[in-house]
């Protein structure tokens, strides 16, 4: 796969509209509707997510390409025979990272760091990101270090869009008359279906 | 052999995580009043939110910054505040336990003009009708109060609802339910306080037309004991501040004197005031 901006862009728009973490591979659930009440608290998940997302993509390319696959091959002769190791170790990578970013915005941002609340370190269980650090080994065009970075970036801006998108339209529920039966969890996630329904607009955009 | 490298490979990288939070611990240290955590953990981790704060942490934090006093958590009572100002290193003062009166005892055949109410069997709901009984002002009878309770310590009695004091902590969440504001916290100075139990301000003929056992706002009691009553309006109302919970020869008389049924006792019986009621009750079951 070569290195062109071209390639780059696209893996980009791929992951925040078509191929969206959230409307398309259903990661990432449990937040896009527990963190969705309010806008400014679903802006701030979207962005710890981000931050998150990025640095645990970055880490663990280099785990897999540095480490395991090095490793492996040299010692069995077969670059994905330590494969299964991925999980155990790209968790550890997200949980160090939840942990960074707690500390962090607590020190700098107590605010926000209170209005997440129990959210920040359930980022921990968050499985947009193991999912999108996954995606980024199995896919093809984001084996190139720079490719595999704008793609779990654009991971996190897709789920931010999405969970800022969700927390807008429940802010307008909120004041509009559901029917009785839908009321709470039904309308939630009725919005949530028509929304991956919209997403699914954007297939066929690049790639 | 894959198992061996594998955890060789793992433990390397656990070593140098844990190097790296260990190092970032260090630079993004907060540093807290450990006072904080130390006032928490005497607190009674009810998180019951009596005190007016989120919870016992905001309640901790905001004693530490002097937002609130030490003795404001009202289910811990005399001895967390105690614990808290020895934390804080002051003195605490002993103040009463303030428990909850209903300023309405009456009961179910007590109240006049009650019409069947078929709608949502709340005081909120009923209230919003407001035509369910002719007292504007008394009690509903829809358990909001017993509802709000998470001590199981108000129940309904007769029509109205009555404290257990032995389970009630203070902690408030009936004095907010009522939507009639019947319901308010006092300083208990003794085991039982003296109560008006009526919140009708119309005038006499008013309230004889709503209530048979209503204040009627004739400040007899005001005339015999000015100390302790008050008579602003048509309700009489009782100076919690210089009341002590004693019963006088004044306030005797005018328990003895008082035309309406609304002077009661709240509260639990004292040891002697118990003896007496058991004297009396022999009495009368020997005539």
């Amino acid at each position: 796969m070569e290195i062109s901006f071209a390639t780059m862009i696209g893996i980009f728009i791929s992951v925040v509209l078509v191929n969206n973490l959230v409307f398309q591979g259903f990661l990432g659930i449990c937040p896009f509707l527990g963190v969705s009440r309010k806008i400014d608290m679903a802006f701030g998940m979207g962005c710890a997510v981000t931050f998150v997302i990025t640095m645990a993509g970055a880490i663990t390319w280099c785990i897999m390409h540095l480490i395991l696959e090095p490793i492996a091959g040299r010692m069995f002769d077969d670059p994905k025979a330590l494969n299964f190791l991925q999980y155990v170790a790209f968790i550890m990578v997200i949980a160090s990272m939840v942990q960074l970013v707690e500390m962090y915005l607590r020190k700098c941002f107590p605010p926000l760091y209170t209005a997440l609340g129990v959210f920040l370190p359930l980022i921990t269980t968050n499985c947009a990101i193991l999912g999108a650090c996954l995606y980024i080994y199995m896919k093809p065009e984001t084996q190139p270090f720079l490719n595999a970075l704008i793609y779990a970036f654009g991971g996190g801006l897709g789920f931010m869009l999405a969970i800022s998108i969700m927390a807008g339209i429940r802010e307008h529920i909120r004041f509009s008359n559901v029917p009785k039966p839908f009321q709470g969890a039904g309308i939630t996630l009725l919005v949530a279906g028509i929304l991956a329904l919209a997403f699914t607009g954007f297939t066929g955009i690049g790639k | 052999m894959t198992i061996v490298m594998a955890a060789i490979i793992l433990f390397g990288l656990t070593l140098i995580f844990a190097t790296l939070l260990g190092v970032a611990k260090e630079i993004l240290r907060v540093d807290e009043d450990p006072r904080i955590e130390q006032i928490n953990e005497v607190l009674p981790s009810a998180n019951c939110g009596g005190c007016g704060f989120a919870g016992c942490a905001d309640f901790a934090k905001a004693v530490v910054e002097g937002k609130a006093p030490c003795d404001g958590c009202p289910v811990g009572g005399a001895e967390t505040a105690a614990d808290v100002a020895a934390i804080l290193g002051i003195e605490v003062v002993q103040t009463a336990p303030f428990r909850p009166i209903v300023h309405c005892g009456a009961k179910t055949q007590d109240k006049l003009g009650v019409v069947p109410y078929e709608g949502i069997e709340t005081c909120v709901g009923a209230n919003i009708v407001g035509v369910t009984q002719a007292c504007a002002y008394g009690c509903l009878g829809y358990s909001d109060c017993v509802r709000a309770c998470t001590f199981d310590a108000l129940h309904m009695v007769e029509g109205r609802p009555v404290v257990d004091y032995d389970k009630c902590t203070g902690c408030g969440a009936c004095v907010k339910a009522c939507p009639r504001d019947l319901i308010e916290l006092i300083p208990f100075k003794e085991e039982r306080m003296l109560v008006v139990a009526c919140a009708n301000k119309e005038s006499a003929k008013a309230v004889k037309a709503v209530c048979k056992v209503g204040c009627i706002g004739c400040k007899l009691c005001q005339r015999f004991a000015p100390d302790v009553f008050e008579v602003p309006g048509n309700i009489a109302d009782i100076n919690y501040e210089k009341y002590t919970g004693e019963e006088t020869e004044e306030v005797k008389k005018v328990l003895d004197k008082c035309p309406a049924e609304i002077l009661l006792y709240f509260g639990r019986p004292k040891l002697k005031h118990a003896e007496q009621l058991a004297a009396e009750k022999a009495a009368t079951s020997r005539n």
